[in-house]
C-alpha cells in the first residue's frame, strides 16, 4: 500500500476517548459528526466520498459512489478519481463507516437496499462488498434506511418509513459489522411507548437521525416523513394538506445500553440532523427544524434530567427556507446550517448554546444541501441534493460538489465540480478518506 | 508496563508518562457516570456467532477457543502485552481486573463466567510472556484465562473472525516500532458462543459488563414478559397515524405500534357468497368461479412488494387496508420512485360491484384492471406482463399455489383472477343505516341520520347518482358527470400564494412561484373525455361509492376535499359552473344543521365488518426481498 506523508494520525486505541475529552484537537468539523467510535482523519483527507443518485436521462441514470481527489498535493486535487455504479435508483442518501473505518455503509431510502464499500483496501477506488436486500424482510417492515451510525461492532440504522402504510412510523435496525441483522427497537407510540415518558402532546414513532453521548449513556433520534413524503415530488407535496400532517414532531432519548426509549418531546416541525457537543460537560446536542426552520437544544438539566428547548430561528421561518445539514465543531463554538431553498450556509455562534447567533451567511448555489468539515474546521465542502424528488427543478436544478477554505471570516471556493457536466447525477453526503487511516508500511 | 498497570488498577487518575492524547481516562476506570440499566430489565441481542481457533495457554498447551466457551458466559478480550495507551489494551485488562475482584463477593456468578485475554502479537507474548503478564490478575473464584498463538499465521484467522482491526506500527525507516494500532474491543460470549455484546473504549466499564453478564445468565425469565404482551384493542384496525385535529394547536397524537397491527384471516368466500344486509348478489364471471384458495392466493399477491420492478409497491401500499383500502396521507398517488399519479387512490371496499373502473371508467372488469398499476410507470412500474409472470414463478413461496387454484402456472390470466378474487371478498355492509333502512332496526341509528337520509333523498339530491334501490344499495349508479372540480383543476387561475402547514396548528403562506421551482409540471386530467375523446365527456368522473366513506378521506378524484363537510359544502354551492356541468349538480341551499345532518348519514355508511376485513389483511404476509 503506498504511504503518503500526511499529517494524519489514526488514533488507534485512543481515538474513542475523544468523545470524552476536552484534550481531544480543538477543532473538528463534520468528521466529528460522525459516530465517535471511530478512527478519524486530523489532517488533510485525500479523499471525499459522494454517495451520489442517479438522474433519469443522465449518463448511465443509476446511483453511484463517486471518489473525488482531496489533497491538494495530488494532481488529483478536484477531480473525479473513480466512479462505481451500484444498480438502480435506490434513492441514495446518507453514508457511514464502520467503527475501524474499513468500510462506507450507503443506503438506498427507496429500495431499502444498503451498500457496503470496501474503502480500505485501496481508499481510491472503493470496491462494492456486499449488498443488504433484506433489510425490509429481517427488521419486521422498516422502510428507508437513512443514518448508519457506527456503534462498536456494529452499525445502528435509523428507519424512516414502513412496509404496511409508507408513512413515517419506524425503527431503529441494528446490523453487525458482518452485515447481519441484529435486533429492531420500534420509535415509541402512544399504544406502545414502550417505558417512555410522553412528555408532550407528541408520541409519532417517526424517525430520522441518531446520534449518542456514551458519556450519559443516551441516545437521541429525531423526526420526518414516511416513504410517500420523501419519494413525493416536493411541489405537490407542499401543496397537498394531507401529506403535509404526516411529518415528525419528535426527538426521542433512549437508554443506549438499554436501547429503551426513555422520554419522548415534542420538537414541532421535523427535526432532522442531530449533533451532539463534544466537551467533556457539555451534556447537549442540538437538531433544527426542517419545516419550522429552529435551532433545538437537546440538553440535561442540572437535575440530571433531559430537557428540550426551541433556542433559535434559522432565516425567516415563514418563507421555509428548509434548514437541511448541520455541522458542529469540535470545540462547540460554532453550527453550520443550510437551508435548501435558498442555497445558503449560515454559521451560528454557539458558544452560548441557550442563545445561538448568527454570525455569517453566504449562498453556496441554487439549491444547498450536505455540509462537510474537515477535522481542523478550515475546509469546507458542500453538495446540492435533497431527495430526487425534492431537489429543484429546471435550471435550478444544480448539482455539485464544491470545496470551500473558511479563514474564520470567508468562505472562499478551491474547486467546484459540475455533476451534471460530469454525468454523475444528484450528489449527495460526502464522507472522508484518506491512505494514512489504512497505511502500514 | 507494569508499573503502569497497577497504578491505573489502584484507581488513579492520570499519569504523567501517558501520551497527551490519552491523558482523559475512559470511563472504564472511574465510577460509572450513569446509573447502569438494572441486569433482566433489556435484552442482548444476538450479534453473531464467535468463532473458534487454536489458542495456547500459559502453560504452552493448544487448545480450541470454542473449548473455552459454552460451559460459561465469556468476556474476550484481544491485547499485547507491551501495550502504552492507557485507554487501550490496560483498559481491558484494568475492567477485567475489576470485574475478577468484584465477583469474589459473588461467587455464584463468578463460577458461571470465564474471562479470556488473547494477545495479538504472538512474536513477543509467548506463553511465558502470558504467564508474567498474568500475575496478580489469577485467583481461584473467576476462570480468567491468558492466551497467545503460536505464530501470526495462527492468530490471523481468528483475527479476522472477531473482525479485531490490528495495524503493526512503523517507524519512517520502516521498521516495526512494536507498537500497534487497533480497536479496543471486547466480546461477550453466551454460552451458546453467540456474541451477545461487543465493548469499546467509551462502553467498557465493570457495571455494565456485570450486569450484562447477569442479564445473560437471567435470560431465560426476561424473553418470557416480553412475549406475555397482547394487543387486544380495536383502535389497531382503524389508520394507525391518524391526524385529525391536526390543523389545531392542541392536536394530540393517537399513534398506533405498527407491530400492534395482527389480524386473523377471515371467511371472505362467505362474505361473497352471502353478502351482508344492504347488498346485492355479487356476480362473479363464468371463467373466474370463486374459490377459498383463489382468495387467499389474491390476498398474498395483493401485500407482494415484489411484484413492482423494484420490490417496493404492492397493491396495498395505495389501498391501504386500515386507511379504508384507500390513502388517508395524500390527496393524489405516489407510485414507485415516487413518481406523482394524478388521482386519488380509490377505495377497493365493495368494488364487486363495480361496472366501471378507474375513476374515468376506462376498464370494465376486476381481471383486467389488475395489470393496468402493475405495468404503469408511474405505478409499479414491472416493464412487462411477461417480467412479472417470471418472477412469480422464480419465487419459492408461490410454488404450487398456482397449481393448486387454477391447475395452471401462473400467467397473464390467472394472476388477475387470483387478485380479483380477494378483491370481490371486500364487500362491506350491515352499517348502522342498513340495519335500520333495510333491517327495519328503528334505534339503529339517530334521528340526526333519519334526517340526513331524508336530506340524502331528497332536497340535497344526492341519491341521484349515488343511488339507493329498494332491497339494497350501492350509492352509485355506476355512471360519469362532471362535477366542475376537474374542470377546476384545469382551466382554474392558481392564487399566488400556498397555505402550507408546517406543525400541528402552524400554517405559513407559500409564494406560487418558490413552490414552481420545486414543482414537476402538472400533467393534465380530462377525465372520461381521455377514453372517448369525446369533448362532451371532458371532466367526467364516476359516481364512487359511499360506504365505508367516512374511511377513505381525502375526497373527489383529486382528493382535493379534506372532510365530508368540505363534499357537501362543494355540492351545496353547486359545484363549479363550466359548460359540460352536468345537470344534476345545482345549489342546494342546505342550511349548516342540514349539512351537518347529511354528513351524519354518510358517517353511518360503515360496514359491520371493517375491523374483520382490516385483521383479514393484517393476517396476510407482505411480500418483501429477502
Amino acid at each position: 500500500m503506498k504511504k503518503y506523508s500526511t499529517k494524519m494520525i489514526l488514533k488507534a486505541c485512543a481515538f474513542s476517548i475523544a468523545a470524552l475529552s476536552t484534550s481531544a484537537p480543538s477543532v473538528l468539523a463534520d468528521e466529528t459528526c460522525q459516530s465517535p467510535y471511530m478512527a478519524k482523519i486530523t489532517g488533510q483527507e485525500d479523499f471525499v466520498y459522494v454517495w451520489t443518485l442517479g438522474m433519469e436521462g443522465l449518463g448511465d441514470e443509476q446511483d453511484k459512489l463517486v471518489t473525488v481527489g482531496a489533497n491538494p498535493n495530488r494532481a488529483d486535487f478536484g477531480k473525479v478519481i473513480n466512479t462505481l455504479s451500484v444498480g438502480g435508483r435506490n434513492e441514495a442518501h446518507h453514508s457511514g463507516f464502520t467503527d475501524d473505518r474499513k468500510y462506507l455503509w450507503a443506503g438506498g431510502l427507496d429500495t431499502n437496499k444498503i451498500f457496503i464499500f470496501d474503502v480500505h483496501t485501496d481508499p481510491a477506488k472503493p470496491k462494492l462488498t456486499k449488498v443488504i436486500t433484506d433489510f425490509v424482510s429481517k427488521s419486521g417492515g422498516v422502510v428507508g434506511p437513512h443514518t448508519t451510525y457506527a456503534l462498536p461492532g456494529r452499525m445502528m440504522i435509523t428507519g424512516l418509513s414502513n412496509n404496511k402504510d409508507h408513512g413515517g412510523r419506524t425503527a431503529l435496525v441494528e446490523y453487525s459489522n458482518k452485515g447481519d441483522y441484529i435486533a429492531t427497537n420500534w420509535t415509541p407510540t402512544d399504544s406502545n411507548l414502550g417505558g417512555a415518558a410522553k412528555t408532550g402532546k407528541y408520541a409519532d414513532g417517526y424517525g430520522y437521525d441518531v446520534r449518542v453521548l456514551p458519556r450519559r449513556n443516551a441516545m437521541f433520534t429525531s423526526s420526518f416523513t414516511g416513504w410517500t413524503n420523501y419519494m413525493m415530488d416536493f411541489g405537490k407535496m407542499l401543496a397537498d394538506p394531507e401529506a403535509m400532517k404526516h411529518f415528525g414532531n419528535t426527538v426521542v432519548q433512549w437508554d443506549l445500553h438499554a436501547r429503551q426509549p426513555k422520554k419522548v418531546f415534542d420538537v414541532p416541525g421535523a427535526p432532522l440532523e442531530i449533533r451532539c457537543a463534544w466537551g467533556a460537560n457539555h451534556n447537549y446536542c442540538f437538531t433544527t427544524t426542517a419545516l419550522t426552520s429552529k435551532i433545538w437544544l437537546i440538553y440535561e438539566d442540572s437535575q440530571g434530567h433531559w430537557q428540550t428547548k426551541e433556542v433559535a430561528d434559522i432565516g425567516d421561518p415563514s418563507k421555509i427556507p428548509l434548514p437541511v445539514d448541520i455541522s458542529i465543531q469540535s470545540d462547540d463554538n460554532m453550527l453550520w446550517v443550510n437551508t435548501f431553498m435558498d442555497g445558503m450556509t449560515r454559521a451560528f455562534d454557539i458558544s452560548d448554546p441557550f442563545n445561538p447567533k448568527q454570525v455569517f451567511e453566504q449562498k453556496i448555489g441554487s439549491q444547498v444541501n450536505m455540509v462537510s468539515s474537515s477535522w481542523d474546521g478550515k475546509r469546507l465542502y458542500y453538495s446540492s441534493s435533497l431527495l430526487a424528488n425534492w431537489d429543484k427543478k429546471g435550471k435550478d436544478n444544480e448539482q455539485y460538489l464544491k470545496l470551500f477554505s473558511w479563514d474564520g471570516k470567508k468562505l472562499t471556493e478551491q474547486f467546484s465540480i459540475d455533476f451534471i457536466k460530469e454525468k454523475l447525477g444528484r450528489a449527495h453526503q460526502m464522507r472522508f478518506g484518506a491512505y494514512s487511516l489504512y497505511a502500514s508500511k | 508496563m507494569k508499573i503502569i498497570l497497577s497504578f491505573l488498577i489502584a484507581g488513579a487518575i492520570y499519569s504523567s508518562g501517558l501520551r497527551a492524547d490519552s491523558a482523559i481516562l475512559a470511563p472504564g476506570y472511574s465510577p460509572l457516570a450513569f446509573e447502569a440499566p438494572k441486569a433482566g430489565s433489556y435484552a442482548l441481542s444476538v450479534i453473531g456467532q464467535a468463532a473458534n481457533g487454536s489458542v495456547l495457554t500459559v502453560e504452552g498447551r493448544e487448545v480450541q477457543l470454542f473449548d473455552l466457551m459454552s460451559d460459561k458466559v465469556v468476556l474476550l478480550s484481544f491485547i499485547y502485552s507491551t501495550c502504552s495507551d492507557v485507554n487501550g489494551c490496560p483498559l481491558a485488562t484494568a475492567v477485567f481486573h475489576k470485574i475478577n475482584s468484584r465477583l469474589q463477593k459473588d461467587p455464584e456468578i463468578a463460577k458461571k463466567i470465564r474471562l479470556l485475554t488473547l494477545s495479538f502479537n504472538p512474536e513477543h507474548d509467548t506463553p511465558e510472556a502470558m504467564n508474567h503478564y498474568a500475575e496478580g490478575f489469577r485467583n481461584s473464584i473467576v476462570d480468567w484465562q491468558f492466551l497467545t498463538t503460536r505464530s501470526e499465521k495462527q492468530l490471523r484467522p481468528i483475527l479476522d473472525k472477531y473482525q479485531q482491526s490490528i495495524q503493526k506500527v512503523y517507524d519512517k525507516q520502516g521498521q516495526f516500532t512494536g507498537t500497534f494500532s487497533h480497536i479496543l474491543r471486547v466480546y461477550l460470549i453466551d454460552t451458546k458462543r453467540q456474541l451477545r455484546n461487543i465493548y469499546s473504549v467509551s462502553f467498557l466499564h465493570a457495571d455494565t459488563l456485570i450486569n450484562d453478564i447477569k442479564t445473560l445468565l437471567n435470560e431465560v425469565e426476561n424473553v418470557r414478559v416480553q412475549k406475555n404482551q397482547k394487543i387486544n384493542n380495536e383502535l389497531v384496525f382503524q389508520a394507525g397515524d391518524n391526524k385529525q385535529q391536526y390543523q389545531k394547536k392542541d392536536y394530540q397524537t393517537k399513534a398506533i405500534a405498527v407491530t400492534d397491527r395482527i389480524g386473523r384471516p377471515a371467511d371472505l368466500l362467505g362474505n361473497i357468497q352471502n353478502p351482508q344486509t344492504g347488498l346485492p348478489y355479487i356476480s362473479v364471471p363464468k371463467n373466474n368461479p370463486i374459490s377459498a384458495e383463489k382468495i387467499a392466493l389474491g390476498r398474498k399477491l395483493f401485500y407482494d412488494r415484489r411484484l413492482s420492478l423494484n420490490n417496493t409497491f404492492s397493491c396495498a401500499m395505495c389501498h391501504i387496508p386500515e386507511q379504508g383500502f384507500s390513502s388517508n396521507e395524500m390527496a393524489t398517488a405516489v407510485g414507485i420512485e415516487g413518481r406523482s399519479v394524478r388521482r386519488n387512490s380509490p377505495t377497493i371496499y365493495n368494488i364487486a360491484y363495480a361496472e366501471l373502473l378507474f375513476h374515468d371508467g376506462r376498464e370494465s372488469t376486476l381481471e383486467q384492471q389488475v395489470w393496468a398499476p402493475l405495468l404503469a410507470h408511474n405505478e409499479m412500474g414491472n416493464p412487462s406482463v411477461g417480467y412479472v409472470v417470471d418472477k412469480i414463478k422464480s419465487l419459492p413461496d408461490y410454488q404450487g399455489l398456482f397449481e393448486q387454484s387454477f391447475a395452471a402456472q401462473p400467467n397473464m390470466l390467472n394472476i388477475g383472477q387470483a387478485i380479483a378474487s380477494y378483491e370481490r371478498g371486500l364487500n362491506s355492509a350491515d352499517s348502522p343505516f342498513d340495519r335500520w333502512h333495510f333491517g327495519m332496526q328503528q334505534g339503529a341509528v339517530p334521528a340526526a341520520v333519519k334526517k340526513g337520509y331524508q336530506l340524502f333523498t331528497g332536497k340535497a339530491g344526492c341519491s341521484s347518482c349515488h343511488t339507493i334501490d329498494s332491497n339494497y344499495a350501492l350509492f352509485s349508479d355506476n355512471r360519469l358527470h362532471n362535477t366542475g372540480i376537474g374542470y377546476r383543476e384545469s382551466m382554474g387561475i392558481p392564487a399566488s400564494t400556498q397555505k402550507v402547514q408546517i406543525a400541528p396548528g402552524v400554517f405559513v403562506d407559500v409564494d406560487m412561484k418558490d413552490l414552481a421551482s420545486v414543482s414537476e409540471p402538472k400533467i393534465s386530467d380530462l377525465g372520461r373525455y381521455e377514453i372517448t375523446q369525446n369533448p362532451q365527456d371532458r371532466w367526467k368522473y364516476k359516481t364512487p361509492t359511499l360506504r365505508n366513506i367516512s374511511l377513505t378521506a381525502p375526497y373527489m378524484h383529486n382528493g382535493s376535499l379534506s372532510t365530508l363537510a368540505d363534499v357537501l359544502m362543494f355540492y351545496n354551492q353547486g359545484g363549479v359552473k363550466n359548460e359540460g356541468l352536468d345537470p344534476l349538480i345545482k345549489p342546494l341551499h342546505l342550511s349548516k344543521k342540514e349539512i351537518s345532518d347529511v354528513v351524519d348519514f354518510l358517517k353511518s355508511l360503515t360496514g359491520s365488518n371493517v375491523n374483520r376485513l382490516v385483521s383479514d389483511a393484517y393476517s396476510a404476509p407482505i411480500g418483501d426481498h429477502n
